[in-house]
């Protein structure tokens, strides 16, 4: 016997492998969310823009001068950092930190009005019992601190306090710390009184998207009941340069599969949704089904020519969440506003979908590329859809490219049936992700 | 009983460089001295490696780090065909992230150094180099550094990989470092990079007593242990290639 054959491999012992991933397959549904945009803070103001179609983009004469591509962005209005900072002086020189708690009080909150809102349920064929359903407001109460989960997804976090160093500007002690990434997720659970698992992704433009694959992994894995998955970045001078460099930015503003579209906008913001068992939730929820990721293995900074990486996302996320491509309704799209991303992305949907492409949109004229909240605030678009049954449309789109598919949503509309959403993203390093989400109505 | 195991590990760091079929060897007196001073730019491609590539010279210290310690693997990715490349996971970890790679572009903002101010731009040229299409992710360790081998392992559970290349680089600064919550867990601090190749046991293996909660401490031990993996063509990797009989190159040089 040739003894290269019998040398063994190294296992993998203890804690690893399939003992302690203990794979729940309950669905993870959406229990309440939060978000904080240029077009403002709260849930109202994002469901009136989407349900308007209106842009929350603005031009910001304080950059105009500097050489930027452009000066159009989704900015967090003033009065929105003056309340944040007023509530919480701790950390007003923190303003990744201040962003990221605001979208996370808002899920708090709206985790509770769900609960006292919602109507009753039938669970499993009858009313929802103490045992199988807790209402919103009690859930955050009914876990305890060490079941409790986060998953912060960024891309520069207080990038901010590097600038401000660079350029002997005064920085905070707290916004030097969360130029670590890691850092921010600490110290926002901290915050909350998360006690368990902490992760923090950052993963380009796909952060949100495998942020909130990694929270629903930390419930079906058992090893957290609630998590919260935040996302934030900000709008800075050092990403703005960048894409200035890059010659990616439209000076006008984005305009996302527009035939004239120049390139994107940034934006800053942040999103948060908590996540849960299904079964816990006794109110209509979108519960995460399917997930998938894949890299084009082509270029830094470019996607892929032919979408196949994309698709290759798409089909993996169809694939675990068990629906067919026909049975998607809308694609929410990563549409940014470059011309490669949204022909890339057009050729992904074919590649799937073939000549029946379902309806999609882009929201990145809604509020610009939030960058590691573009998934989560994304996320909490679809959200508003399911909710409302309303397709979404795609803001400050003008004349419709039309080497796209033409089931590009221009404004928003009634849905007949709005039940299965397809969510992509896609970023520098070639990344891609898609989330099938699922609503589950009243 | 556990159904996965390491296939391959390798470790870069200042004392030296190995997988765990070379065991840990020292720096060539050539560049030993300036990594000892942490002068990372006199480690060259050709300092460990034979073979080519193109875009070593343009990307930031973290993805030449990265990269470096998947080529050490020695793995025999380049024999894999396109359609099991798409099942190949990888997953980056790393603490430091970028940040010298930032400061680097607030200096001199150019396009080419900004495509490495993400801590994920290393996966990227890793996927690049051997055409890895599958899961992927990126993490930042918060309290350990063992997420990377939790999540090739669940994406080998679940069927969404057929082998996962995990790795975690860093360059630590002295801020980070001072760190309270600091996770970085290297010997010494300063500089590392590591992989590790996971894959689905064949049969012939027997239990070590590592546990998946630090991907440096795992890779190094393997490395430094040495000895564990068997030529190239008759190891455990013919499982996932399909029963194919891969080329033993030695490309380490």
């Amino acid at each position: 016997m040739d003894p290269a054959m019998t040398a063994p491999e190294i296992a993998i012992a203890g804690s690893g492998g399939e003992s302690s991933q203990r794979l729940d397959a309950t669905p993870i549904a959406i229990a309440g969310s939060g978000e904080v945009t240029a077009l403002g803070l709260g849930r109202e103001r994002l469901e009136q823009a989407v349900a308007a179609n209106a842009s929350g983009l603005r031009d910001c004469p304080r950059l105009a001068g500097k050489g930027w591509q452009s000066t159009v962005g989704g900015f967090v209005p003033d009065e929105v950092w003056r309340s944040l900072r007023e509530r919480d002086p701790a950390h007003a020189g923190a303003p990744a930190f201040l962003l990221a708690d605001a979208a996370l009080r808002e899920a708090l909150e709206d985790l509770s009005s769900s609960g006292r809102n919602a109507a009753p349920r039938l669970v499993s064929g009858g009313l929802p019992s103490a045992a199988t359903a807790d209402l919103g407001n009690s859930l955050f109460d009914t876990v305890p601190p060490s079941r409790r989960g986060l998953v912060l997804s960024t891309t520069k976090a207080d990038i901010t306090a590097l600038e401000g160093d660079f350029h002997h500007r005064p920085v905070s002690d707290m916004a030097r710390r969360h130029l670590y990434p890691a850092l921010l997720a600490a110290d926002l659970g901290a915050a909350h009184d998360i006690a368990g698992p902490v992760q923090c992704v950052s993963i380009a433009c796909v952060s949100g998207l495998i942020a909130i694959q990694q929270g629903a992994l930390l419930i079906q894995e058992d090893k957290a009941d609630l998590v919260f998955v935040v996302g934030v970045d900000l709008f800075s001078d050092f990403v703005l340069s960048g894409f200035t460099v890059l010659r990616s930015l439209d000076p006008g503003g984005c305009r996302p599969f527009d035939a004239e579209r120049k390139g994107l906008s940034l934006g800053e913001g942040a999103g948060a949704v908590a996540l849960a068992r299904r079964e816990r939730l006794a109110f209509p929820a979108l519960t995460v089904t399917g997930w998938g990721s894949s890299n084009d293995a082509n270029h830094l900074t470019g996607p892929s020519r032919d979408g196949s990486g994309l698709a290759l996302a798409m089909n993996r996320a169809l694939k675990k969440a068990g629906v067919a491509p026909r049975g998607i309704d809308l694609v929410h799209a990563h549409g940014t506003g470059t011309s490669y991303n949204d022909a890339m992305e057009g050729m992904a949907l074919r590649a799937v979908f073939g000549k029946t492409v379902p309806p999609y949109c882009s929201s990145k004229g809604l509020f610009g590329h939030t960058l590691g909240a573009a998934g989560l605030l994304e996320t909490i678009v679809c959200l508003t859809a399911a909710r409302q049954q309303r397709l979404p449309g795609t803001p400050r789109l003008l004349c419709p490219d039309p080497s796209v598919p033409d089931s590009l949503l221009r404004e928003p509309r009634p849905a007949e049936s709005l039940r299965h959403i397809l969510k992509l993203n896609a970023g520098f390093g070639g990344v891609n992700a898609a989330l099938v989400l699922e609503w589950e109505g009243g | 009983m556990n159904p996965f195991a390491v296939l391959a590990a390798s470790f870069i760091g200042g004392e030296g460089f190995g997988n765990d079929r070379t065991r840990l060897r020292p720096w060539p007196e050539t560049v030993a001295g300036a990594l000892q001073r942490g002068e990372l730019e006199a480690l060259s491609w050709s300092t460990l490696f034979r073979s080519e590539t193109s875009r070593f010279g343009r990307m930031d210290l973290l993805s030449r780090l990265g990269l470096m310690a998947v080529e050490l693997l020695d793995a025999g990715f380049e024999t894999l065909e396109p359609a099991r490349r798409d099942a190949v996971g990888v997953c980056v970890e790393t603490c430091s992230g970028c940040t010298a790679t930032d400061a680097q572009f607030l200096q001199t903002p150019l396009a080419g150094i900004f495509a490495y101010t993400l801590p994920s731009t290393v996966l990227g040229e890793i996927c690049i180099r051997h055409r890895f299409r599958g899961p992927i992710l990126c993490l930042l360790p918060v309290s350990g550094q063992g997420g990377s081998l939790e999540a090739a392992m669940g994406w080998l559970n679940r069927g969404e990989a057929d082998a996962c290349v995990c790795v975690a680089c860093d360059l630590m600064d002295k801020k980070f470092a001072a760190s309270a919550l600091s996770p970085h867990d290297a010997p010494g601090g300063g500089w590392q990079s590591c992989a590790v190749l996971i894959g689905r046991r064949t049969g012939a293996s027997r239990e070590h007593p590592w546990r998946p909660d630090s991907l440096p401490r795992l890779a190094r031990s393997l490395v430094i242990g040495g000895g564990h993996r068997p030529p190239l063509q008759a190891r455990s990797l013919v499982a996932f290639t399909d029963g194919k009989q891969l080329p033993c190159k030695q490309r380490i040089a």
